[in-house]
């Protein structure tokens, strides 16, 4: 199919990106990877009557290690930020949730600031930022600020973001030394929307645990951060009983939809299933890391 | 699909139930309704622009409320098409006493086809029963206003 008539702009700068979005308000849409955008403009589900194109737009791609954070461009390829070695070093659980990105084509061209203003509700992006308390840096009529990812997910596709402002940049807080990770997802194939996803983040010290986090994708409309299986981990030593604990908190948590793919039930036994072992996985690496 | 909820409306049954069957409380609270009209006893022919972030489409259909027993319950048949798919649904509003309040449940059973039931059966359950939400939200600030 092919979409239906739209006007076509493409900005040279973030300032007339940002002027041609203040103009034509809720009428535009931002194209950057297009990996999410045009699919739904070509079957015609959505059909947005400008297009800024953002590709031209000079120095939003990059991948930067500043203390304690990465900062990530917005036209930063999905697949750049997989192979970076930054990213591999400082953070890799995006790492390892990049891998599980649709494929490869689409991670050739879609950005890790897309796949977040689109907020689809089993991306692994959005969740690896709420994981790890994120924030996005956005550009609009009224200048620059922060969202934290805490308050940038609404629902359903959905971000507090206003339809006049760009994201600029993505930063990730990197993993402290020492730390343990682990992402895991489920799907019926290699590249599907994931079921269930998980990911974990884990600190121990003095043989308990100091830090733990906990975001899911694909149990709700936004990612969700399970706070109350950290609470319950924090402090306490680890054990294959509290891993299962853990599970059930966060399957406490949890207010899947059912539907062909998966019923609700389903989606919350396996987010269980894959917290528990994803905590698992996380010990083994804080122990090698040690 | 089967949908379902509650909701609790701090205004007493009788005042509920002829907000439900008022047609410019209809207007003010379905999302994106472009034109309700009375075409029979009890049946309106709507236009709805729905969707959730960019992914809008147009529908227009028919609305009939059958089995009315006021003030407690009645049932809607609704059906209708647009460009990115078809629906057609049948479901009940029952509504009793709660305190000073009313206590409203409703239920449904929807089937969704076309491209929209296709491309979306991800999110369809989900963003339906948040647009049902939005209804019965509208509905609430409406009475709790007017008591």
């Amino acid at each position: 199919m092919k979409p239906a008539a739209f006007e076509y702009f493409a900005p040279r700068t973030v300032e007339q990106a940002v002027d041609l979005l203040a103009q034509h308000g809720d009428q535009a849409k931002v194209l950057a990877g297009g990996q999410s955008l045009v699919p739904l403009m070509n079957m015609r589900l959505a059909r947005p009557a400008v297009i800024v194109d953002i590709n031209r737009v000079d120095g939003l791609e990059y991948i930067v290690a500043a203390p304690a954070v990465l900062r990530i461009g917005a036209l930063t390829r999905q697949r750049a930020a997989e192979r970076s070695r930054l990213v591999a070093e400082r953070c890799p659980l995006l790492r390892d949730a990049l891998r599980l990105v649709g494929h490869v084509q689409i991670r050739n061209r879609g950005t890790v600031a897309g796949s977040i203003a689109h907020a689809d509700p089993a991306a692994e992006l959005t969740a690896v930022l709420t994981a790890l308390d994120g924030e996005v840096v956005a550009r609009g009529p009224g200048g620059t600020r922060v969202i934290a990812a805490s308050d940038l997910f609404v629902t359903y596709l959905t971000t507090s973001l206003d339809p006049r402002e760009i994201i600029t940049e993505v930063r990730f807080p990197a993993l402290p030394p020492g730390t343990g990770w682990s992402w895991m997802e489920i799907a019926r194939r290699h590249g599907d929307f994931a079921l269930a996803g998980v990911g974990v983040v884990l600190a121990l010290g003095g043989g308990v645990i100091t830090e733990a986090r906990i975001a899911l994708t694909g149990v709700g409309p936004t990612p969700v951060r399970a706070t109350s299986a950290e609470r319950l981990l924090t402090g306490r030593a680890p054990s294959e009983g509290l891993w299962a604990d853990a599970a059930e908190a966060v399957r406490a948590a949890v207010d899947p939809d059912g539907d062909i793919h998966a019923s609700a039930e389903y989606r919350r036994h396996v987010a269980g299933v894959l917290v528990q072992r994803a905590l698992c996985e996380a010990l083994t690496r804080v122990r090698e890391a040690a | 699909m089967k949908l379902d909820g509650t909701n609790t409306l701090a205004a007493p049954i009788e005042t509920v139930w002829t907000t439900l069957n008022d047609p410019e409380a209809l207007r003010r609270c379905t999302p994106g309704l472009q034109e309700l009209k009375e075409v029979g006893p009890d049946t309106y022919q709507a236009t709805l622009t729905i969707g959730i972030a960019a992914v809008k489409g147009t529908y227009s259909g028919t609305l009939r409320i059958t089995d009315k027993q006021p003030p407690r319950h009645y049932r809607i048949a609704l059906e209708g098409s647009g460009g990115a798919g078809f629906m057609k649904g049948e479901g009940s509003v029952d509504l009793e006493p709660q305190g000073n309040g009313t206590l409203l449940r409703w239920s449904g059973d929807v089937q969704v086809g076309g491209l929209i039931a296709g491309v979306g059966q991800r999110m369809l359950g989900g963003v339906g029963k948040m647009l049902i939400g939005q209804f019965f939200k509208c509905l609430e600030q409406r009475l709790g206003s007017g008591t």
